[in-house]
């Protein structure tokens, strides 16, 4: 009886130190996405488990990704809370429509970083690309191209996703610059690769005339469209795709400029994750990622553009597999796309 | 009892593959708790009414493709109308949304009674319409939604004489599911209407040479399901806070939670219990595969397979019972 009482205390010790040094090294992430099939979707998630495995405090990935609405997020999202993890990292399928579950999450003391999108949720900290920066450097440079004049084909992403509502923020800006730039088309490709290329084909066939393309990211399908159908060749800008920058430095006669729009943020989500739940918070719960742009008219521009081809990756991963000053895995790592554990 | 178990062996055999899961979980995830029953019931939610609006149309004899499309105009027009308006003018639009559901139900009905064309064809041209009907009420997901809507499936309520710790157990979105189905199918199960769907969806002919009105039945079946439908998209309105035009993926969970539930696909055989059942079994399968961390790119295989071995094993059990 003495004997145990005097062991009580020391077992719980020895267990609450080892607790300790467990909780320190032994995070279990959880991540949320959905759109599934999507190049740059794919590249996320896994830059989110090369980033996992190369800082080495991830013990497990909660992985819950499928095609779904915001109400199968937020049951995704409440399944990680009674999974226990310690961060969520998601992307947000709605700005609002998932902040009920995101506070219940904070509220266990659970951090929660949105990627690649904002969310409303204050409790929720942000990084994400710049969006609206994105679109207004494109844009700009592509209303330059048509030497100010003309008309634009406008190619959208998925409605009502915020980080087309914010792309749609910067096009605007650029368009006011320059009065005699008009939209002749608009369209929802719902960043659908396929549903891209019918559209601007079904397009084409009104034989509307136009002087240049801006693309929310379906690139590649829009050039090979062109292409096929014999389709003057107008000015093109789109993401950083490797297809599309591909393309940018090998079709004749395309002139086109690249956008940067990494999908490698996922493993910047889970740095910042990582980071906070090491005591380190950011001075502000947004963070943004500036894009660059690379076009092939100068020849400033097509250097920098023959730097970042890559042909081993697939057409549709973005080429900046990583975020410098964010993740710390190697190309191979991400290619591997294999978490901790894997 | 035995007789009342013998009697519903399906839904029997769908709370002892409940329990099982449940365990399951246990073991898996220690922690557990009501709190994590409560989300779970949540999530089952639109699932539950979207299951109910597509069994009542089986049951008839019928199917319906456009329940999904269904749940996204109600779910748009509660948004569009609740958005920036006061919290009282919610109580006018619960009802005007689900009277809307009714409609657009029996729209369903009546196309297929008057057109002669197979339920399949017009509820699959319906889903399209819908579909563009949701997008010209809201182009992207927004709106609002009454704070005392969305609190309606938020956390527990006390019940008299029963202690808190199992009115934890009790979420209010489980109190929500049970009375919004109850009020509409026990009524209906115990009225003429009632016997008439099982009527029509056993033989058609058969209910007609016994003086049933066959139209009118069929369009009442496909009106009621729309109620449902109705009801499953104020669910997604309230536990998103928005509404969301393009359609979520309920249709087929719908099929294939009634086919799990032991409703015949041909129609006249079954009951809402098992469906309901089922769909709570569905969705913990899904937290089951997120607590193990299974591969994203593997879960919906391994539903699909469960599906079909519970549905052969059930087939199986039926067919040795018969023999017997």
């Amino acid at each position: 009886m003495t004997k145990s009482k005097l062991l009580l205390p020391l077992v719980a010790a020895a267990l609450m130190a080892s607790a300790g040094v467990a909780a320190a090294k032994e995070y279990t992430i959880g991540i949320s996405n959905t759109v599934q099939g999507n190049g740059w979707r794919e590249e996320m998630i896994c830059a989110m488990k090369a980033q996992a495995l190369a800082s080495g405090e991830v013990s497990k990935l909660n992985i819950a990704h499928r095609n779904t609405d915001a109400a199968g997020q937020l049951e995704d999202v409440r399944n990680l809370i009674s999974a226990g993890v310690d961060a969520i990292v998601v992307n947000p399928a709605d700005p609002a429509g998932i902040n009920a579950a995101l506070k219940e999450a904070t509220d266990k003391g659970i951090v929660v970083v949105a990627v690649d999108q904002a969310v409303t949720e204050p409790s929720a900290y942000v990084i994400s690309n710049n969006q609206e920066e994105y679109a207004y450097l494109g844009a700009k440079w592509l209303f330059q191209q048509m030497g100010g004049k003309g008309g634009v084909v406008y190619m959208r992403g998925a409605a009502g996703a915020s980080a087309d509502s914010d792309r749609d923020k910067g096009f605007k800006r650029a368009l006011a610059e320059f009065p005699d730039v008009k939209v002749v088309h608009e369209v929802f490709t719902g960043w659908q690769q396929d549903q891209g290329k019918q559209q601007i084909l079904d397009f084409s066939a009104t034989g509307t005339p136009y002087q240049g393309i801006w693309t929310s990211g379906i690139d590649n399908v829009i050039v090979d469209a062109l292409v096929e159908s014999q389709a003057p060749l107008v000015p093109v800008v789109g993401a950083d795709n490797a297809g599309f920058v591909g393309q940018l430095t090998s079709v004749e006669g395309l002139k086109g400029a690249a956008v940067t729009n990494p999908g490698s943020i996922g493993g910047a989500g889970v740095a910042l994750a990582l980071q906070i739940l090491d005591g380190k918070k950011p001075d502000s719960k947004l963070v943004l990622v500036n894009p660059e742009l690379w076009e092939n008219a100068t020849d400033e521009g097509k250097a920098k553009l023959k730097a970042a081809a890559d042909p081993s990756l697939s057409p549709e991963w973005p080429v900046s597999i990583s975020i410098p000053g964010w993740t710390t895995y190697t190309k191979d790592q991400i290619v591997a796309c294999k978490g901790p554990g894997e | 009892m035995i007789r009342l178990i013998r009697r519903n062996a399906w839904v029997a055999g769908l709370c002892v593959l409940f329990i099982l899961l449940a365990v399951t979980t246990k073991l898996i995830q220690p922690d557990y708790g009501a709190g994590d029953f409560g989300s779970l019931m949540r999530a089952v939610l639109p699932y539950a009414f979207a299951v109910a609006a597509q069994t009542v149309v089986v049951i008839a004899g019928g199917i319906d493709l456009s329940v999904a499309a269904m749940m996204a105009v109600t779910s748009v027009t509660a948004a569009a109308m609740m958005n920036g308006a006061s919290e009282s003018h919610a109580l006018f639009v619960v009802p005007f949304v689900l009277a809307l559901g009714l409609c657009l139900g029996a729209l369903n009905g009546f196309l297929i009674v008057w057109t002669r064309v197979p339920d399949i064809v017009v509820t699959l041209s319906t889903l399209f319409v819908f579909q563009g009907v949701a997008l010209l009420i809201l182009d992207a997901p927004g709106g609002g939604a009454a704070e005392w809507l969305k609190g309606l499936v938020v956390g527990t309520v006390p019940i008299p004489f029963l202690p808190e710790s199992v009115t934890a157990w009790i979420p209010k979105a489980l109190i929500v599911l049970v009375i919004c189905l109850a009020v509409v199918w026990i009524p209906l199960r115990r009225s003429q209407l009632g016997l008439s769907i099982y009527a029509i969806g056993s033989s058609e002919l058969a209910a007609f040479r016994s003086g049933v009105s066959v139209a009118r039945t069929k369009i009442a079946a496909y009106a009621i399901g729309g109620l449902f439908a109705a009801m499953g998209g104020l669910s997604l309105t309230l536990s998103t806070g928005i509404g969301a035009p393009i359609p979520g993926p309920y249709l087929l969970a719908s099929v294939a939670a009634v086919v799990l539930g032991g409703v015949a696909l041909g129609g006249g055989k079954g009951g809402l219990l098992g469906p309901i059942i089922a769909v709570i079994v569905l969705r913990l399968v899904r937290t089951d595969l997120t607590l193990l961390a299974v591969d994203p790119n593997a879960t919906t295989i391994i539903e699909g397979l469960i599906m079909v071995i519970v549905v052969m094993l059930g087939a199986f059990l039926a067919m040795r019972g018969r023999t017997r």
